[in-house]
């Protein structure tokens, strides 16, 4: 099985590249629009030669990483804490719910008014997005535990907190991780949306820089690289969490994010 | 001592308070055991879970001393599918002995429903009834001072059914825990119980003593009996005994 993981994708993103290639030598396409895949590997290899590319990618990716272990700091405990208190719920729900109505985007100019066009503002953005599927996706996991479970706790004579920590955060992590797998990709989305509005570091500025010097082959090797290194920390998490807990396998698969 | 005392309990359907207990007054002395039968939906789930202290009675009270601890065999395994077998079997002593003392009991009460083998398998890999034979471990290795069973054998083929009947039997006179069991299977109720607690609509309508030592044999001429008496209780004027002898099949 795990040969036929790979070979189908690997199939229908060769498919993908060999359609690409064939609406260019036929001509149907034109170059400046849609160059040629050999245009956008040569300027990918320009890019990693000149050492742009690394430069550009660490910026985004420590961006992404500080983001969204930030939103996952965030919304774990306020998770518990506003599963735990009904008070709390009262004051935050009504809150988070406005917040979370909003798009990320929307906000980008209040958040540049604020906090300047540097790091922060980005990672205010990457927090905003990446927060609630985090957030909401533990706190269903919480609310969704089966009363049938609590009830073995508490006949066993496990106390008010044993019950939380042993039962209901325990069988909370399938939905926390499908949470965490949809913050990761809006974690990159929303950097990318950041670095396109202000920014001099980046892969989405190094998108928007190629866009203005109409240089369609970065712009396409740009969105290639986001491409690629989204893939792969999404496989990154998932094996990390297939690993710490083997009996997540089947949720694994639940959710594309 | 585990009592019930006038004990009621009322479930709002629809707007209408439907009795699932009614005035139940019950003692179980220490160290008897005691089985409960009677048709579904007869309260026998109700009355198991009051004693239990996860159902707050309505009206009347259950009386247990609060120092006595309670082991309960659900009616579904309920194990926590994140913990291996060996773990589900430790769950409800850990942080209570040591991990000397967990490991010796989580062995022993394995063992004893025949899952020596099983201790690292996952409660996914498991089949419904050796997930509910790991149950009957977690139960029994906490050495309680109450056991409280529901229908906890059901799920298991008859070959099974029969050695853990045994096992519970022996668990029984070897430590002497208060049993209450509930099944509707007339059988296993005569088999099992010191005395059989018959049910109908919330109510205990019957408390016969099986005077039959341990062990008990379904074949025995008395147990045969007992059963007998019991069924032709309970199904007396039942809807289910009204169909004209001619129409049954031979």
């Amino acid at each position: 099985m795990p040969a036929r993981r790979i070979i189908v994708p690997a199939t229908v993103f060769a498919t993908v590249i060999l359609l690409w290639w064939m609406t260019h030598q036929a001509g149907w396409t034109n170059a400046y629009l849609l160059p040629a895949p050999s245009a956008v590997i040569a300027a990918l290899v320009d890019l990693a030669a000149s050492g742009l590319l690394l430069k550009h990618t660490l910026v985004s990716l420590q961006r992404v990483l500080l983001g969204f272990g930030l939103s996952v700091a965030l919304a774990l405990p306020l998770a518990v804490l506003m599963s735990a208190s009904r008070p709390a719920r009262a004051v935050l729900d009504p809150l988070l719910e406005f917040v979370r109505q909003v798009p990320p985007l929307a906000l980008i100019p209040l958040l540049i008014l604020w906090l300047g066009i540097g790091e922060t503002q980005k990672l205010g953005i990457i927090v905003l997005a990446s927060f609630f599927p985090v957030f909401l996706g533990f706190r269903g996991g919480i609310a969704g535990v089966d009363p049938k479970l609590v009830e073995v706790g508490r006949v066993a004579g496990l106390s008010r907190r044993e019950i939380l920590t042993r039962i209901v955060l325990p069988s909370a992590l399938p939905e926390l991780v499908v949470g965490l797998r949809i913050s990761l990709g809006y974690s990159w989305r929303a950097l990318v949306g950041a670095e396109l509005i202000a920014s001099s570091a980046g892969l989405g500025y190094m998108i928007i820089d190629a866009e203005n010097l109409a240089r369609t082959d970065i712009v396409l090797a740009g969105i290639l690289v986001i491409g690629t290194i989204g893939l792969f920390s999404d496989l990154i998490l998932r094996l990390a969490i297939g690993r710490a807990f083997p009996w997540l396998s089947a949720h694994l698969e639940a959710a594309r994010a | 001592m585990l009592e019930l005392v006038e004990a009621s309990r009322h479930y709002d359907v629809a707007g209408r308070a439907v009795a699932a207990l009614d005035d139940v007054t019950q003692p179980f002395s220490d160290g008897s055991i005691t089985t409960v039968v009677g048709r579904s939906g007869c309260g026998k789930t109700t009355l198991l879970r009051l004693l239990a202290g996860l159902t707050e009675p309505s009206s009347g009270s259950v009386r247990r001393a609060p120092s006595r601890s309670i082991g309960v065999v659900f009616q579904e395994a309920r194990l926590m599918p994140w913990l291996d077998v060996g773990a589900n079997v430790a769950f409800p002593l850990k942080n209570r002995l040591s991990d000397a003392e967990i490991a010796e009991r989580v062995s022993d009460s394995l063992s004893l429903v025949g899952l020596a083998e099983a201790h690292r398998a996952m409660p996914a890999q498991l089949s419904g009834g050796m997930a509910q034979r790991v149950a009957i471990a977690r139960a029994l290795a906490q050495h309680p001072d109450i056991l409280l069973l529901d229908e906890p054998f059901s799920a298991l083929d008859a070959f099974t059914r029969r050695r853990l009947q045994d096992v519970l039997i022996d668990i029984w006179q070897e430590r002497r825990p208060t049993v209450v069991l509930v099944t509707h299977d007339v059988e296993e109720a005569v088999l099992l119980g010191e005395s059989v607690i018959e049910m109908e609509s919330g109510r205990v309508v019957g408390r016969v003593p099986v005077d039959i030592p341990f062990p008990r044999e379904a074949t025995d001429a008395a147990v045969v009996d007992y059963r007998r008496s019991i069924l032709a209780r309970l199904v007396g004027g039942a809807p289910f005994s009204s169909i004209p002898e001619s129409r049954r099949s031979p």
